[in-house]
């Protein structure tokens, strides 16, 4: 005869009968740790399959920054590497030269690297930029994070180049890409808003991935949380600088009230690729007139930066 | 029932059995934004935990 069941018992698997860990609102399912773990490894593979993100001969470089998303990126991509062939990982790590912050999670970044037996490299602001963010900074600190995005969008692919990597994968979650599209949204940005970094065309380019993109955040954390990799590390601070924070914020809170509203912010901009597909919605790519990389304009966004932090 | 709070800071409060949503929501968390773990093994939101349990709220958005 089985146990009385008690009030504090949890929930069950929707799929067996083991206590439940996880519930997924907008799959009204509850599930155990084996089959939430499974469920996680699946959709990141199917996503990584129907994309056609890894190929035979790809060498990915992992932006590795220590914290939740990456380093579930990282175990994830580890996990699979069996599955294909003649693919290699390694994590790059960018410093920005952030006190108090960026030396925490670069331990982390070290240690989950060498849990996994993947190799590791760092590349920072400060041999690439002359300067830490930090400094950078100084008196315009409400523009951390388009700075900081700037600069280390230019560090990660420099760093991946210096490491011979064809692809770059990047831990972006379900919660930031609706994110960065009502974002761009909000700044009227159709040309963000449809591009796709992951195609091929431009030679220039290295392509990104980003295999989490269908997961939400709670779930990322909550896979680590069972891996027993989940860290508590500080808090960037220049976070409530950004305009992410306020939609951050926006959106969880329609998600909680409205399950399955992030899903549907990203059907909706796939609904818009759509319509928009062989439309010129932004400028032909040029090279930038002083230093050469590519850009859509004159001048590149690190050139403008290194202008304006100049003035 | 003893709860960790996400900046570490420790309340015991005095209750019966409750689900966790319902303990976010007065505390003004949003479930979405943290996961919880019961006596150290993660629970869903939907789940009922005790007067003697320790829950440990942890934040998880960080970032720019």
């Amino acid at each position: 005869m089985g146990r009385k069941k008690s009030p504090v018992d949890p929930p069950v698997c929707s799929l067996c009968e083991a206590p439940a860990v996880v519930n997924q609102q907008y799959s009204c399912r509850n599930l155990c740790t084996t089959h939430f773990i499974n469920d996680v490894e699946q959709r990141v593979f199917q996503v990584i399959e129907k994309n056609r993100m890894i190929r035979p001969g790809d060498r990915i470089a992992v932006a590795l920054s220590g914290g939740k998303d990456s380093t579930a990126l990282l175990l994830l991509l580890a996990r699979h590497l069996p599955k294909w062939q003649d693919v290699s990982l390694i994590a790059v790590t960018v410093d920005e030269g952030i006190h108090g912050y960026r030396d925490q999670t670069i331990r982390a970044a070290e240690r989950v690297a060498e849990n996994v037996g993947v190799e590791h490299s760092v590349v920072s602001f400060q041999d690439l930029f002359s300067d830490n963010l930090d400094t950078l900074l100084k008196g315009r600190e409400e523009q951390a994070c388009t700075v900081c995005g700037i600069l280390r969008k230019k560090a990660l692919v420099e760093g991946a180049k210096k490491v011979r990597a064809t692809k770059i994968a990047t831990g972006h979650n379900l919660n930031d890409e609706a994110q960065s599209v009502l974002m761009n949204v909000l700044r009227g940005d159709l040309p963000r808003l449809v591009r796709n970094s992951g195609i091929e065309t431009a030679d220039c380019f290295l392509p990104r991935i980003k295999p989490l993109a269908e997961i939400p955040e709670k779930e990322v954390a909550s896979y680590l949380f069972i891996k027993g990799m989940f860290l508590l590390l500080p808090e960037c601070p220049y976070t409530g600088f950004a305009l992410r924070a306020d939609v951050r914020s926006m959106l969880s809170g329609l998600e909680h009230r409205n399950p399955g509203t992030m899903l549907r912010v990203m059907e909706s901009k796939k609904k818009i690729e759509k319509y928009l597909e062989g439309e010129k919605v932004s400028d032909p790519l040029h090279r930038c007139r002083k230093c050469g990389d590519p850009c859509s304009g004159d001048l590149c966004q690190i050139c403008r930066l290194r202008l304006s932090l100049a003035r | 029932m003893k709860i960790i709070l996400p900046d570490q800071g420790t309340r015991v409060i005095e209750r019966g059995p409750d689900s966790v949503e319902k303990i976010l929501h007065e505390l003004g968390i949003n479930p979405l934004e943290v996961i919880v773990s019961r006596n150290g093994t993660l629970v869903p939101e939907n789940a009922v935990v005790g007067a003697d349990d320790e829950i440990r709220i942890i934040r998880i958005s960080h970032g720019g």
